[in-house]
């Protein structure tokens, strides 16, 4: 019966392979988080310090707007 | 998938010398009476594969310093050899009296083959039968995810839960409409105008300054401070601080008091649901026994204690009404467990809000404009602004468990008809300044393009802190959602495969029974998102009834185990094709033992399967089923000086016997050689349908040489008067001195001297030798199921051995 389960790893997989594809994601977001687990450093630390730096990165380029 | 070729046992549990068990990749049935070292066999192997003995885990001792047998000397390591089908994963697993463990294989394909095996289903003991079935629908989801790997996709679901829910908080927390719209009323204060792009903005600006006639015009944010910076007169700035400082206190206390809407409103809500939990404070605070009922539901399991009773209060109860008891118990106040938490959330959020807005009225006091007399009034009420602010911090800080009452919200609300008082004071403030400089045109400007310019790079950059945050709790929220659905239809997939396999191994053991189509279903919480236990339905005569310990008898949830373990074998073990049930049917009566051998022999036929019993009808059952696919079937036997050994092999058996003729040995020899005969001679009447009196299964196996030796010769002249009856030496055989006596003859004292034995196992072997074809493709004894109806023979298999025979 084993063949037609998938296991977690699968069930994992699939999901960072096609997760370009899942609607309404946001692009820059989603690389941040396959470059995260393709690295194994998918935990809650990292992802929110990735977050972080995308945001600054985005702010700072208003703020060079601004000067 | 691996198979196991040999098993040697030294030294551990009830074993003391070496115990070995050559399979040759077959299954095996082994018969042992209790404390013959059945469970020592079983210990030993939990132990080669997962570095532990369950039972002996909680036990003082621990597992290590239980495992040795305690005569074997310490100079002496105790240890488990298995020797596989695939020979580069053989090892040799050794513990010496210090405890240290060693491996003998060192080789990555061993660490990795290790590595899978203690993850597989391998072992199944009677204790360990209704664990499944009686763990807590959480347990039953969190074993089940583990052993399909669904640990690491339950982490990550998680993590897109948390951030989406994180972001969706922030955006709520921040206030962003609020924000911008206090900005856009700046705006719209100094420019006259709102704003939405930045060429609106410099042409507006432009519009501003035109007054001054500067020749210059505003195209940059650069250009806007250069500007601002050029109208500003030094004879003006203490003018231009003042306003400042008015008008700062203006804008913070305008953001605090949106926030002071959001933090009532939190407020109001946490303190609903704190009272709430509060009321039913007993139950709350039994949560303080969560850790102790889940232990005691843990000791339970792992049978530390055998007889029905409880082990805290020593009352008799049914243990598994006591496991089920319990685990409902478990159930509950982890439900209970999870609205604390709700609660716990709802404290952070309302103290994350409180940080902002404590946090700018700090900021705000440390204005040095506001140590003079003159605002010494408005100094106060912001001091006091803070208190009130601080004062549900200290709420947040009551222990729900303690019999403080958190405060009313309305005891606590804050008045905002002060702090609109202050925001308006503090604009008169800064307008009366503004209006004496009336004549001073460039300070009116200069004044509302410092605060234009701040207003708008505000708004722009909570506009944009506002857009990120709501792109990535979309697409967080986009993720989980479509995370879950792909783990939801793997797990729904699995379960469903998983249930069929159940239903068929537990069918196929209780036929006809009226319970049917047992399902694992997933049960998700009470918002409907998150999966939070797994439980089993079945029909039960044609209605859908849950969960099984409610309805079935022991029995039935044993067999529902027993299903449970087997379709796990078939569904999770990927590096071993061998299983080992240790006494697992003690509960079941003689229709289900039949069943169950019959479903293990025919729907595992392919798997090797070291099946153990201590009772001997079973293994009587089973034997006839075992041999009929080749098992071997064997018994153990323990003494004190040798501890657990099995009987020995014929193979062995003659060897031993060879070589102590050869040695002039007589030390056994005789017995030896009888046990020999005794086994030969049950093959050679079974065979030959020889005939011998009823006796009852546990006396038929010790039927004694001489009266199998009566029944195979009265056998032989009856049906074959002319051929066999001259051909074979029985008459000889019966005339040796040496088979006088019965059972007790292999101790006795009569005196065999090596010549008389030598004439004996010449004559048994003699005996062996008419009876049997040792042709390498035939190995077979002549039988009546080979009968030769043309020529009225009975013969071997291969037809080289034959005599006439008369039906």
């Amino acid at each position: 019966m084993d063949n037609t389960i998938k296991s977690g790893n699968d069930v994992i997989e699939d999901f960072f392979a096609e997760i370009l594809n899942v609607p309404n994601a946001d692009e820059k977001t989603v690389q941040k988080l396959v470059e995260l687990y393709g690295s194994g450093k998918f935990t809650e630390r990292n992802i929110a310090n990735a977050m972080d730096e995308l945001t600054q990165a985005e702010l700072k380029k208003i703020e060079k707007e601004d000067e | 998938m691996n198979k196991i070729k040999a098993i040697n046992i030294t030294g551990i549990r009830g074993v003391k010398d070496k115990l070995p068990l050559n399979l040759d990749k077959k299954s095996i049935l082994i018969f042992g009476e209790n404390g013959t070292g059945k469970s020592s066999l079983t210990d030993a192997l939990e132990w080669f594969y997962r570095d532990r003995i369950e039972h002996l885990a909680g036990a003082e001792v621990g597992t290590k310093n239980a495992l040795r047998n305690i005569f074997l000397p310490d100079s002496e390591e105790a240890k488990v050899e298995i020797l596989y089908s695939n020979k580069n994963l053989d090892n040799e697993k050794t513990i010496s009296h210090s405890l240290t463990v060693f491996n003998s294989n060192s080789s990555k394909e061993f660490y990795n083959y290790s590595n899978q095996s203690s993850n597989e289903n391998l072992i199944l003991r009677y204790r360990d039968l209704v664990q499944f079935i009686t763990a807590t629908k959480t347990e039953k989801l969190t074993y089940l995810q583990s052993i399909i790997g669904f640990n690491e996709v339950r982490e990550i679901r998680a993590l897109l839960k948390k951030f989406s829910s994180k972001y969706s908080r922030e955006i709520k927390q921040t206030g962003y409409s609020n924000k911008k719209s206090q900005q856009q009323s700046i705006l719209m204060e100094c420019l006259g105008q709102n704003i939405v792009s930045p060429k609106q903005f410099f042409d507006a600006c432009n519009k501003l300054i035109e007054p001054l006639k500067l020749g210059k015009k505003i195209s940059s944010y650069k250009d806007a401070r250069q500007t601002l910076k050029s109208i500003e007169d030094k004879e003006d700035t203490e003018q231009i601080e003042q306003i400042a400082f008015y008008n700062k206190i203006a804008e913070t206390l305008a953001e605090i008091e949106t926030d002071i809407d959001e933090i009532q409103k939190v407020y109001k809500t946490y303190y609903k649901s704190f009272t709430e939990l509060k009321k039913d404070a007993d139950k709350l605070s039994k949560l303080q026994l969560l850790k102790l009922l889940t232990e005691g539901l843990n000791v339970l399991k792992k049978d530390v204690v055998k007889d029905n009773f409880c082990p805290l209060c020593q009352q008799d109860k049914n243990k598994i009404q006591l496991i089920k008891e319990l685990a409902k118990r478990i159930d509950d106040l982890k439900e209970l467990e999870k609205e604390k938490n709700k609660v716990e959330e709802e404290a952070e959020e309302l103290s994350s809000i409180l940080e902002n807005s404590i946090s700018s009225i700090t900021s705000l006091l440390k204005e040095k404009l506001l140590k003079t007399k003159e605002n010494a009034a408005t100094l106060k009420k912001l001091q006091n602004l803070k208190l009130s602010l601080t004062s549900y911090n200290e709420e947040l800080k009551k222990d729900i468990l303690s019999k403080e009452e958190l405060t009313e919200p309305s005891k606590l609300a804050i008045d905002k008809k002060e702090i609109k008082e202050l925001i308006a004071e503090a604009k008169k403030k800064a307008k009366e300044i503004l209006d004496s400089q009336k004549g001073n045109i460039k300070i009116q400007i200069a004044v509302k393009l410092s605060r234009a310019i701040d207003a708008y790079i505000n708004h722009r950059r909570l506009e944009k802190e506002q857009d990120i945050l709501t792109n990535r709790h979309i697409t967080f929220d986009a993720l989980y959602s479509d995370f879950i659905k792909r783990q939801e239809e793997a797990l729904d997939g699995f379960l469903k495969m998983f249930s069929s396999e159940i239903n068929k191994y537990y069918n196929l053991m209780n036929p006809g029974e009226k319970v049917e189509d047992i399902k694992l279903i997933p049960i998700k919480d009470k918002t409907g998102e998150e999966l939070e236990g797994i439980t089993i339905d079945f029909k039960f005569f044609n209605k859908r009834k849950t969960p099984p310990s409610a309805l079935l008898s022991e029995s039935h949830i044993n067999c529902l185990g027993i299903s449970f373990f087997l379709a796990s074998v078939k569904a999770f073990n990927k590096a071993n094709q061998f299983i080992v049930l240790d006494d697992v049917i003690s509960s079941f009566d003689s229709n289900h033992r039949t069943r169950f051998v019959r479903m293990l022999v025919n729907e595992f036929d392919d798997y090797q399967i070291i099946l153990l019993t201590h009772e001997k009808d079973f293994f009587d059952i089973a034997s006839s089923e075992a041999k009929r696919k080749n098992w071997l079937v064997t018994s153990l036997s323990w003494t004190a000086d040798k501890g657990a050994s099995f009987e020995t092999p014929l193979v062995d058996l003659r060897a031993t016997i060879e070589q102590k003729i050869a040695t002039k040995n007589t030390d056994g020899l005789g017995n030896d050689i009888r046990k020999y005969g005794e086994r030969q001679l049950k093959q050679i009447a079974n065979n030959i349908e020889a005939k011998v009196s009823f006796r009852f299964n546990e006396q038929n196996e010790e039927r004694m040489l001489n009266e199998l030796l009566a029944s195979v010769q009265g056998t032989i002249n009856k049906h074959s008067p002319s051929d066999l009856k001259n051909k074979n030496n029985i008459d000889s055989i019966l005339g040796s001195p040496l088979l006088i006596g019965n059972k007790t003859s292999h101790d006795n004292t009569f005196k065999e001297n090596i010549s008389d034995l030598e004439v004996f196992w010449e004559d048994i072997k003699q005996l062996v030798k008419t009876f049997y074809c040792g042709e390498e493709k035939c190995k077979s004894f002549v039988a009546m199921k080979f009968y030769d109806t043309a020529k009225n023979q009975i013969r071997c298999k291969c037809g080289k051995v034959c005599y006439d025979w008369k039906k």
